[in-house]
């Protein structure tokens, strides 16, 4: 199987449904029984660029098999925080481990461990996909007839088997975005750090790479995943961790994360920009929505916010009551909206 | 012994050097081109130091070699910069190769770019320019040798003193010329000006120039040469040593 029987034993993959037939040929052997241990594990890890604290004391541990989504806005430290798991940037304080070495003592020993696939797409351009991968092959020590069936199992898993002669510079941009985590699987690493991977992407490229990300977990990787989409992370089935100026700031299972912080809200869309609702506390307001959270007397705040618009009610288009989600909950954890083109709200008084 | 990680990175340089040969034969063909122009300039050198019964060729070749193979510095620069370009510089950090892996790996091309350069320009002159060489051939390559790993290592800390490749490649070409004419490599050194001929020494070509000669003429083993070459190799790797970060970010296009 591709799926360590050790692991399912020990009950570390929570493993729902089989995954798909393109990545079983990707699996890692079933190794020796050994005590199930974070694959990731980052404690207290400080990291600051001159005045600005990118990271303020992050504790993160991700186990086998589990996929943790890393959500945050902008400048929210996750590149930062993947940088640092990766041994390229040295965290000003704190311990980070990979597969149990030490990062910051052993970085090229845990290295073995990890697959990077940073945030910009890194790729060859003048040489072939074939070459591409190859080269990754060579670099965790891959050698021939070995190289060659993990490479053509890859490229299958990858949907790149018809492009493997082709220059990289010919591709679409979602063929290079496959080629691009693609490069980072022929080592069947433990730890997988993926940053932003489906960003510029088309939706079934998107439904792909997440698809193929769901079964490399369940192949008994652990695969730390950041993302600007929160729909992303319930695709996924993963437990999220939500950074927020440095801090992590919530990190549970994304129904435990919405019983504990979502809060349902109204949401009006008005025919021109929004007005101005400075009264009324906690509203949020972006160019032409309004956004209020309901608490517990949806009530109470649906009437306050009707009451305070006034003339401009004439303006109102259309009236959407949303649910708790995850999207609510980032909210109510960072005060940021989250949406699919990245708009940004704003909020008025205390969120 | 070259560590596995690091033939894996020689091998794609040379394989992205195999898509796009041309900077490698420019270096080659043009002054194989030139060679016959300043063919008789050199003579006169030879006539002016009293040495007679050459072609000009003894001293026409070395110097071509000299000056164009200074340009592979910028190669060798480039074979860091691209990286950047493409984004795959933290991709290859973030690999199981350790730092001197990656830096090992990737001077062996240019190194080797360095050693077939010498190589084509010395066979082809000796085959169809009239270049006679009366020495070694062996000490002949050890200058040789001698002055490509100088080149690499010059290469090696450029990258480590530019930040962008545009400061690489000024650097590159002005220190070509410039080099080049110091150390008797454009024109003969004998009609250099007496205040040029003091300095000369102090520039790596100077040593080339001489060992190749030493070589070619038979006046002797080029050894002082070679291990004055090697000297100046072993500061570049020095000062690259000290002055390298593998984490710094580098432009490449801008």
């Amino acid at each position: 199987m591709f799926l360590s029987a050790t692991r399912l034993e020990q009950g570390a993959v929570e493993a729902t449904s089989a995954p798909s037939e393109r990545v079983r040929g990707l699996g890692r052997t079933a190794c020796a029984p050994r005590r199930p241990r974070s694959v990731l594990a980052m404690t207290g890890v400080h990291k600051s660029y001159r005045d600005v604290s990118a990271l303020c004391g992050v504790d993160l541990e991700i186990e086998p098999g589990e996929v943790v989504a890393l959500l945050g806005a902008n400048a929210a430290g996750k590149s930062t925080l993947i940088s640092i798991a990766a041994a390229l940037c040295q965290p000003d304080a704190g311990g980070v481990w990979v597969d149990g070495v030490n990062m910051l003592t052993h970085p090229e020993r845990g290295r073995r461990s990890i697959g990077v696939a940073t945030q910009e797409t890194g790729v060859y351009p003048s040489l072939s996909v074939r070459d591409n991968l190859r080269f990754f092959g060579e670099l965790v020590g891959l050698r021939r007839k070995m190289l060659d069936d993990r490479l053509q199992r890859v490229a299958e898993a990858f949907e790149l088997s018809a492009v493997l002669d082709r220059e990289t510079q010919g591709l679409s941009v979602g063929e290079v975005r496959r080629l691009h985590t693609a490069m980072i699987m022929l080592g069947r690493p433990p730890l997988l750090l993926l940053d932003e991977p489906t960003t510029g992407v088309d939706v079934s490229t998107r439904a792909r790479m997440l698809e193929l990300v769901r079964d490399l977990a369940m192949d008994g990787s652990a695969v730390c995943y950041s993302t600007h989409y929160l729909m992303e992370a319930e695709q996924l089935g993963a437990s999220v961790a939500v950074l927020h100026h440095g801090h992590i700031v919530a990190r549970d299972t994304v129904q435990s994360l919405i019983g504990s912080y979502g809060r349902s809200a109204i949401e009006l869309r008005f025919d021109g920009p929004a007005p101005q609702l400075l009264d009324v506390p906690g509203v949020q307001r972006s160019e032409a929505t309004l956004r209020l959270a309901t608490g517990r007397d949806p009530a109470h705040s649906v009437a306050s916010l009707f009451a305070a618009l006034g003339d401009s009610i004439a303006q109102l288009r259309d009236v959407r009551l949303i649910q708790p989600n995850l999207e609510s909950v980032f909210l109510a954890l960072t005060g940021q909206a989250s949406s699919s083109n990245g708009e940004r709200l704003e909020v008025a008084g205390d969120t | 012994m070259i560590p596995r990680r690091s033939i894996a990175i020689a091998r794609q340089d040379w394989r992205i050097l195999r898509r796009d040969p041309f900077p490698v034969i420019v270096p080659v063909v043009l002054p194989l081109l030139l060679i016959p122009f300043v063919k008789p300039a050199f003579r006169l050198g030879f006539v002016a130091e009293h040495i007679r019964h050459t072609a000009g060729a003894e001293q026409a070749v070395p110097a071509m070699d000299v000056t164009f193979a200074f340009f592979l510095v910028g190669n060798s620069s480039m074979a860091f910069f691209r990286e950047h370009a493409w984004r795959t510089w933290d991709r290859l950090r973030a690999s199981p190769a350790n730092n001197y892996e990656i830096v090992l790996g990737k001077i062996v091309v240019p190194l080797l770019q360095a050693m077939g350069q010498f190589a084509l320009l010395f066979g082809l002159g000796s085959l169809c320019l009239g270049l006679t060489v009366r020495g070694s051939w062996g000490s002949l390559t050890a200058v040789g040798a001698a002055y490509s790993l100088y080149l690499v290592a010059m290469g090696l800390a450029v990258t480590a003193l530019c930040k962008t490749y545009m400061q690489a490649t000024a650097i590159t070409n002005v220190g070509a010329l410039f080099i080049a004419g110091l150390g008797g490599a454009l024109v003969p050194h004998a009609f250099l000006p007496s205040w040029a001929r003091t300095l000369s020494p102090a520039v790596p070509s100077y040593w080339t120039m001489n060992g190749y000669r030493e070589a070619i003429l038979g006046y002797g083993h080029p050894l002082v040469s070679v291990a004055v070459l090697l000297a100046f190799a072993t500061v570049c790797l020095v000062f690259a040593a000290l002055r390298f970060r593998l984490r710094d970010t580098k432009i490449a296009w801008a």
